[in-house]
């Protein structure tokens, strides 16, 4: 291909992919329950470098506070609803998170594989 | 319950009371009446119970991010409001004559309503988590005794922590006791553009971008080092590129405004 063409190429791939990307690249959403202040499932695997959205349901009555240091997140999550955490993309690893209000039981990670 | 009633106020406590503590600090250097701190505490209170009394259906706005837009919002008018002060502070020290800070003209009145917006938003931040900490306890009533207790003395250490900034600052003579309030505004203000970055990040409204550094091996944020410098001056162990160039935006925005309050002396 003359570099011409080559860059005619790439501008076409390129523009493609923003108009394209939205489309294909949908993003998971990986649910979380806060049931007596404990998390469930207390692992959950993400993809590595990919979005993923966590749908958290608090069935408690009482509020949370979901935290993370290693994933810099911070979100209030009022009893009795639901909350939106956007995370990643990531490196592979472990990142724990934890409830603020109840710390000594709400604990779990996110394993990003 | 008690120990995490006591972190968790003083984490939420630290970052107002040193926010109220620089402004006290700057209107004593200017023989500044404190008329703004008892009004911003008030409707940042009222504010606050609001906020959390409505958490649940704010959270739900905007595809359940709405706690993150609020917040956002909130911390970027903070942002403004100390840039603006900056100007007040040294447009009236660039004047040189007291008599133009004394209480009634038009510079002093503008600083306290500043003020007292600027605190009033920090506390509705901060007290909205506080108060739906605690209003989560009211139907618990065999925890809550310890739960009031903690924050009680968490609420102590936090004060007692912003008096000794407080006091620490006005010790300072001369120049020093003069740029070091203003930058720790600064700071103050780089750290509100860089959490309301991640507010953003955390919506997906912004881009997430990968870490421009990881220090959590030698300065963990968990350690109380690291949560101390996080509520102080924003601390973070691992940045992204995003929240790093919002820091350093707000930094300059107070350094700019003062650079050119002093010019138009």
């Amino acid at each position: 291909m003359p570099p011409a063409e080559r860059w005619k190429h790439r501008l076409a791939l390129l523009l493609a992919g923003f108009v394209a990307g939205p489309l294909v690249a949908a993003t998971p959403v990986i649910e979380i329950e806060i049931r007596d202040h404990l998390f469930y499932p207390p692992e959950v695997v993400v993809p590595a470098d990919t979005k993923v959205k966590l749908l958290i349901k608090n069935l408690d009555p009482t509020p949370e506070e979901f935290e993370s240091y290693e994933l810099n997140r911070e979100k209030v999550i009022s009893g009795n609803s639901q909350a939106v955490i956007f995370i990643g993309p990531l490196p592979p690893g472990e990142y724990p998170f934890f409830g603020e209000f109840y710390p000594k039981t709400a604990q779990g990670k996110v394993l990003v594989k | 319950m008690l120990l995490t009633s006591v972190i968790l106020i003083l984490q939420e406590i630290l970052e107002a009371a040193m926010l109220i503590s620089i402004l006290a600090v700057i209107s004593r250097q200017q023989q500044r009446q404190l008329t703004w701190l008892p009004a911003g505490l008030l409707s940042g209170g009222i504010l606050a119970l609001l906020y959390a009394a409505n958490m649940r259906s704010i959270s739900e706005w905007f595809d359940y991010v709405g706690q993150e837009v609020v917040n956002a919002a909130l911390q970027v008018s903070i942002a403004l409001a100390i840039v603006l002060l900056t100007w007040l502070v040294c447009a009236a020290r660039a004047r040189g004559s007291l008599e133009q800070n004394r209480p009634g003209t038009s510079l002093d009145r503008r600083f306290v309503h500043v003020a007292a917006l600027t605190i009033s938003l920090a506390v509705t931040r901060e007290g909205s988590e506080i108060a739906v900490y605690l209003g989560g306890f009211m139907q618990q009533p065999d925890k809550l005794q310890a739960v009031l207790t903690g924050s009680a003395i968490g609420a102590g250490i936090g004060i007692s922590f912003g008096f000794l900034i407080y006091y620490g600052l006005l010790a300072l003579r001369g120049r020093h006791g003069a740029w070091l309030p203003l930058l720790l505004l600064g700071l103050f203000c780089g750290n509100m553009l860089s959490q309301s970055a991640l507010q953003l990040t955390q919506a997906d409204l912004l881009p997430a971008g990968p870490f421009l550094w990881d220090s959590s091996a030698w300065l963990p944020e968990s350690s109380v080092i690291g949560r101390l410098l996080y509520a102080l001056v924003g601390y973070e162990s691992r940045p992204s590129a995003l929240e790093v160039c919002a820091y350093l935006l707000g930094v300059s925005a107070v350094l700019v405004s003062a650079a050119l309050a002093r010019i138009r002396r």
